[in-house]
């Protein structure tokens, strides 16, 4: 059992844990770490830090220190991606991506972990590209000391649900995009697509591996899209005759050229045209005009998910809509703001 | 999470659970899954079976909808002894193996009615959400379980009736050790002072059916005064 004793009694005492200094503007740590035995000129400090009793003395057999059960939860929480170091400071751990990727967050196990009264994890949003070294987590328990028991179910709804934090590497795609619409094709105007997305692409580690162009003919679509799975594409952008205009033929295209699976319309503005379809495992997005005039729209919200490797599907582009709003800011500072940053 | 096997078995026993019950509802979904969570604990995969029902003692702590759920799964019946009720209010049942005479209580957790959002977010209404919710949620969300020793009185067992003693104030039989000792003498628990109605009044079943026939009478003979007063008023 811990015991509470006046600071004049605590020479030659052990600290029961770490106690922190702050001074603003300046520094905030631990002063003094647990096991510290408390000797005549500290007295002077811990009276400085407002320190007229202290948590001295040892735990009972079902009871858990913070630094321990910091440890089991910071364990528990880790997937594949995520690294920790057991140095515990002031009882809290923190969880840092081990490689540069997208970090998922299983958002229901973790609120169910958070509804354990003696612990907490606060992480980065869903969905967040992190590069290696980032914190993604942190997490500690909230009493200095608790019933182990606690803590061993706070960590078993982590541990056994699935990994709650992971960091998923991006794949290097051999990215195919096809620019389509008769003014481009027929040399009219100028595509200005085609540097936009490979810049986007390229920023994430991938290539642009083909680029071609198509008319406003879902039969050339489909002809081009095969051709472009042929010269081995393992993803395909595709631009233009993505509204609802009598000659927006490209999903047609998408259809004809053996879509399996084709989601058209998402939650989010810019980005209320974008489709996501499959051949097969191959992802086809349909980058709606938006994308021209918007640095940030649905694209960047989903080509990362992709790149990941997760299927999009219906729901998930639905629930983009909560978060996905831009709010068209003079100047951008995504992804340092709310946008598709719902569930 | 729920294996697909686990969950083909929750879906099937939650149709003949609510068909039994009257209704689907949340509680059915909870009373079934905390009794497949307990039959599991104690080591019984098919409680309601010939082999295993008599291994299987349950104690429901309430009498709502999830107690029917956790009836209906185990098999286990009041007449049978293998049922108890506990009246203590809470969303909890304890499974007892007799034969391992292990147990687990499984107490369901308050913090799954504020997760049914996550679990359910595109379901708006109430009850449906919770009833998707509590299919999806693992058991270690729904659920909190306790290895508990429960110490089952021979008088409590199922089987035979233990004993028999009458009543020292009014000789009715008490049966299986549920008379109360006062000042030496056993008690019914009416005449100790524990009954559950007041101003018990004895009366005789030949009176009291000939009473309400002949008041039954009255009444049809006043409707169907009323129907003749109706029809002469149209004539």
């Amino acid at each position: 059992m811990l015991k509470i004793i006046p600071l004049e009694e605590s020479i030659g005492c052990t600290l029961a844990h770490d106690i922190t200094e702050i001074r603003p503007g300046e520094l905030k740590g631990p002063a003094f770490r647990k096991g510290h035995v408390v000797c005549h000129e500290d007295l002077c400090h811990l009276e400085r830090l407002g320190k007229h009793h202290l948590y001295v003395g040892d735990l009972a057999e079902d009871e858990i220190h913070e630094n321990e059960a910091a440890a089991l939860l910071a364990q528990a929480l880790s997937g594949e991606g995520v690294g920790w170091s057991n140095e515990p400071k002031e009882g809290r751990i923190n969880l840092v991506a081990v490689h540069d990727g997208l970090l998922q967050v299983d958002v229901r196990t973790l609120t169910a972990f958070n509804m354990v009264d003696e612990v907490m994890c606060a992480t980065l949003h869903n969905h967040t590209l992190v590069r290696k070294g980032d914190r993604v987590a942190a997490t500690r328990a909230i009493p200095l000391v608790m019933k182990r028991s606690a803590i061993e179910r706070a960590a078993e709804i982590a541990r056994l649900n699935g990994p709650v934090l992971t960091v998923a590497p991006l794949r290097r795609a051999r990215i195919g995009v096809i620019i389509t619409g008769n003014e481009v094709f027929n040399g009219l105007i100028e595509d200005r697509f085609a540097p936009i997305l490979k810049e986007k692409v390229e920023s994430l580690g991938s290539e642009v591996g083909a680029l071609d162009f198509a008319p406003d003919n879902a039969d050339q679509i489909a002809a081009t899209i095969r051709s472009q799975l042929e010269r081995s594409c393992d993803l395909l952008l595709l631009t233009g005759g993505m509204s609802v205009d009598p000659d927006d033929v490209t999903r047609h295209g998408i259809w004809k050229a053996g879509a399996n699976e084709l989601h058209y319309g998402s939650a989010v503005l810019p980005g209320a045209m974008f489709l996501v379809a499959y051949i097969g495992d191959v992802p086809l997005l349909g980058v709606p005009g938006c994308a021209l005039h918007h640095k940030t729209t649905v694209l960047d919200l989903v080509l990362p998910r992709v790149l990941a490797g997760v299927r999009v599907n219906k729901a998930q582009l639905a629930f983009l809509g909560h978060g996905g709003l831009c709010r068209d800011c003079p100047q951008c500072h995504y992804p340092h703001c709310p946008f598709g940053k719902g569930l | 999470m729920q294996e697909p096997k686990d969950m083909e078995a929750v879906e099937s026993l939650l149709a003949s659970s609510a068909a039994a019950h009257g209704h689907l509802c949340p509680g059915q979904v909870v009373g079934v899954r905390m009794a497949m969570l307990g039959c599991r604990l104690i080591g019984l995969d098919d409680p309601a079976s010939r082999e295993q029902i008599k291994k299987l003692i349950v104690y429901v702590e309430m009498d709502r909808c999830a107690a029917d759920a956790v009836a209906h799964v185990t098999g286990v019946k009041l007449g049978r002894r293998s049922l108890k009720f506990m009246d203590c209010g809470i969303m909890a049942a304890s499974f007892l193996n007799l034969e391992t005479g292990r147990a687990f209580r499984v107490v369901s957790t308050e913090e799954s009615r504020d997760l049914a959002h996550l679990y359910a977010p595109e379901i708006p209404e109430k009850y449906p959400r919770q009833i998707e919710a509590y299919r999806r949620m693992p058991d270690n969300v729904l659920f909190r379980v306790q290895e508990v020793r429960i110490e089952i009185r021979e008088a409590d067992l199922p089987g035979r009736t233990r004993t028999k003693v009458a009543c020292a104030r009014c000789g009715q039989v008490v049966r299986d050790r549920r008379e109360i000792m006062v000042h030496g003498v056993p008690l019914c628990a009416h005449c100790a002072g524990r009954s559950y109605f007041r101003d018990a009044r004895e009366v005789c079943l030949v009176n009291l059916e000939a009473s309400s026939l002949s008041r039954s009478r009255r009444e049809n003979r006043s409707s169907q005064v009323l129907t003749s007063g109706g029809s002469d008023c149209v004539h």
